[in-house]
């Protein structure tokens, strides 16, 4: 909005009026700058200084958190060479990859079965937005608990009754993933679901009503106008996904802490224990640096790819 | 007015950013400021809801501060987790002493969080009195020493008596038949879940713990797991015959015998103890110093606890896991707060002293443990004066509360010379970390390739002592 007055003037405005209102305008800044300070000073001091702080922790070695010597990349071979890393590394993009199949699309579904219903539309959305609410550390125990191998476990004395055998669960490597993800998806695609629906309640109805008219069936309606509408909020949604779930920690650190050998660690958790359990905080910091690399090559190839298509 | 409103709003938000950025600059040691007293930050204080010891130790304080009247005692209850020591260690808060876990000594001396205390021992003539291997354990390269032992630690095998009374696996006097090897264990266990539906031993497969208990089974077996060489460089020897044939045992436990717990991969340190407690398990592989842990913590009768010798290995080998649970100083602790805190252990009878009142310290600890239900047996001898062992065992008989027949095999073994072998050299906790990952392939696959797991596990730990001691 701003923008467009400033283009007005410098087109339209005598000098004379340029220089007033270019008075006036660095008065609106200067009170902009004012109120963004505090904001400004506790971004500064919370997130990009210790982002710097950290960049230059992954180059030294140090006795806790104290410089000690400048070691140049040699944190990083360290990361590389630890026998963790890779079984960590290709876990985490399993985790992206398990995310994305069962939880991208199951938000986005839940958006549309929502706005396509009439009755109890309150109920359905407080309902899905509901395990939202809880904790999630009581979040992972419970699932922990359903998923106890053994006759004990919830879901074999459930699947007992209808005589199936008790399963591993997440004793099964093969498992873990997938079943630690369908986890994280219970408890959080509901609140993915509530910005669709904000995305799908902002499309013209009008549309509708002319596909309607047109004789349009609701699949059809969904297919032409709900999801092409949805696509750009849907980009947004599926990169914030991957940066979400490439930080996965505490899921597989109290369902399996990252077991069983090795099945289900992640990039986080070998962060967590270089820095928590070693002590080890420059190796630490460069994990996170590669962390933090990664996710922006990600993001940047991923907007590049899809650049072409918004819509 | 208005243009007042937006100024005011904008100088109140500045202030409150401000003042909350310069709360964040305090650097908390305001310790010896109020007064000339030594303040003595007491992190070892019991937390909130045990309120016999806090009771105790309300004893200890006043007695304390009755007899040097400069120092004052600030209950500073800390309990050590990793997410918090360096926060606090680098901002100065921590207590002047604190009790940290068993597997941290030689970080936090690399760290250089703790204080060296040599000095101050050697003006009491404690640094003599200490269990030379766990002294080891406390002191860095140069036999520079940085903590004192609470309690040293020699592996067991703890015992649920009722179940074995429940499976018949009693002698004529109804006290447990309990297995001297390892193949014995297992039959024993079997026996016990075939009888009882309980399982008979709880593994742990969780974290480190799991490794750390299997290097004890491995030595049964003839294993050695590190050494260092002649070039003072660790070679790894996870992948011998010997760590590979205690590996098969474990597999076997659960593939052959079937003998674990539901879910070893989800069993740590503390689930073993609540599943012996509470009968869900007939044996654990556990230490004299955590007998409060099945009963006081999940009600186990005092007279239903047995401890056993760790078993033998199919040649007759038999060894005991030792170590010792320490008291470690802040690094900025001055020397007359950490005399201090020394005095206040004499005063609990934790110290290599046996004065009258180290000696009611003593009494009183007793007297709490019969009053909780909690087994009064020997401590592993982390001082080894022979006055605080006279002592100790006298208050020990004047307090006792169960049968000594129901540990004797374990303070026999542990009385043996050359039973008792300290935490493999190298790095430890990185040996456990990837023996715990093959603990968890061999039980979570009945097809696992144990031997090549081994192999794998050796490449892994090779790297890592590489890259952390051999540089």
């Amino acid at each position: 909005m701003r923008k467009v007055e400033t283009n007005d003037l410098q087109i339209c405005a005598t000098p004379e009026i340029t220089v007033k209102k270019k008075k006036v305008l660095k008065r609106k800044d200067l009170i902009g700058w004012a109120i963004m300070l505090p904001t400004l000073i506790l971004f500064s001091f919370f997130i990009w200084e210790p982002l710097l702080e950290n960049i230059k922790l992954s180059l030294y070695q140090a006795n806790g958190i104290r410089l000690v010597k400048f070691v140049g990349l040699d944190n990083y071979f360290t990361v590389f060479a630890h026998p963790d890393f890779w079984a960590a590394l290709k876990n985490t993009f399993s985790y992206i990859g398990w995310s994305l199949v069962i939880g991208f699309f199951a938000p986005i579904l839940a958006a549309i079965l929502i706005s396509e219903t009439i009755h109890f539309k309150g109920l359905f959305r407080v309902g899905i937005y509901f395990p939202n609410i809880m904790p999630g550390l009581a979040t992972v125990i419970m699932w922990g608990f359903l998923f106890k191998p053994g006759g004990t476990g919830t879901l074999n004395i459930l699947l007992g009754k209808i005589g199936v055998d008790p399963q591993l669960w997440l004793t099964n490597p093969g498992w873990t993933i997938p079943l630690i993800v369908m986890s994280m998806t219970w408890k959080s695609a509901g609140a993915t679901a509530l910005i669709y629906l904000a995305g799908i309640s902002s499309i013209n109805p009008e549309l509708y009503e002319a596909a309607t008219i047109d004789g349009a069936s609701v699949l059809q309606r969904i297919r032409y106008i709900t999801l092409p509408k949805l696509f750009s909020l849907g980009k947004t949604m599926f990169i914030l996904q991957i940066i979400a779930v490439f930080q996965i920690l505490y899921e597989p650190m109290v369902m399996t802490n990252g077991g069983p050998n090795n099945a289900s660690i992640s990039i986080m958790q070998l962060v967590y224990n270089f820095a928590f359990k070693d002590y080890n905080f420059p190796v630490a910091a460069a994990l996170s640096v590669i962390v933090c690399i990664i996710l922006a090559v990600l993001s940047v190839l991923y907007f590049k790819l899809t650049s072409n298509k918004e819509g | 007015m208005n243009r007042f409103k937006k100024l005011s709003s904008i100088v109140l938000t500045t202030v409150l950013a401000m003042s909350v950025l310069s709360g964040c600059g305090q650097t908390g040691n305001t310790a010896n400021t109020s007064d000339r007293k030594v303040k003595l930050k007491l992190g070892i204080w019991p937390e909130a809801t045990m309120t016999s010891e806090i009771t105790l130790h309300e004893g200890y304080k006043a007695k304390l501060e009755d007899k040097d009247k400069d120092v004052e005692v600030v209950p500073s209850y800390y309990k050590y987790t990793t997410e918090t020591f360096v926060p606090m260690a680098e901002a100065g808060n921590l207590p002047t002493i604190f009790e940290t876990w068993y597997t941290e000594p030689q970080k936090l001396i690399k760290g250089g969080y703790v204080a060296d205390i040599t000095d101050i021992l050697k003006k009491r003539g404690w640094d003599e009195a200490i269990n030379p291997s766990i002294k080891k354990l406390l002191s860095d390269g140069n036999g520079r020493i940085y903590g004192i032992p609470r309690d040293g630690y020699a592996l067991g095998v703890m015992a649920n008596v009722k179940l074995f009374k429940d499976a018949g696996l009693v002698d004529a006097d109804g006290r447990p038949i309990v297995p001297k090897t390892w193949d014995e264990l297992a039959k024993t266990a079997q026996t016990i879940k075939q009888k009882t539906g309980s399982a008979g031993l709880c593994l742990l497969a969780k974290d480190a713990a799991g490794g750390w208990h299997f290097s004890n089974i491995a030595w049964a077996f003839g294993a050695t797991l590190t050494t260092q060489e002649a070039d003072g460089k660790y070679k790894s020897h996870v992948d011998s015959k010997e760590a590979i044939e205690a590996m098969n045992y474990v597999k076997d436990l659960k593939w052959k015998y079937d003998v674990l717990t539901a879910d070893p991969t989800n069993e740590d340190w503390g689930t073993g103890f609540s599943n012996l407690g509470t009968g869900a398990a007939a044996m654990y592989i556990a230490a004299n110093d955590a007998v409060e842990q099945p009963t006081e913590n999940n009600g186990l009768p005092v007279e239903d606890l047995a401890i056993f010798a760790m078993p033998a290995g199919p040649n007759g080998a038999q060894y005991s896991l030792s170590g010792g649970t320490p008291y470690m100083f802040s690094k900025d602790a001055t020397e007359a707060e950490i005399n201090a805190a020394l005095d206040y252990l004499e005063l609990m009878g934790k110290a290599p002293v046996a004065t009258e009142d180290s000696i009611a310290g003593m009494e009183a600890d007793a007297k709490r443990k019969v009053e909780t239900g909690i087994p009064v047996i020997k401590r592993f001898p982390a001082w080894v004066n022979k006055e605080v062992l006279d002592a100790e065992a006298k208050v020990l008989k004047d307090n006792k509360n169960v049968d000594d027949k129901l540990y004797a095999s374990y303070f026999d073994a542990i009385d043996k010379q050359g039973n008792l072998r300290v935490e493999e050299p190298g790095s430890a906790q990185d040996l456990y970390s990837e023996l715990t990952k093959v603990i968890q392939a061999v039980i979570t696959d009945k097809n696992a390739d144990v031997t090549a797991l081994m192999k794998q596990a050796n490449v892994n730990y090779q790297k890592i002592l590489d890259e952390k001691v051999n540089k």
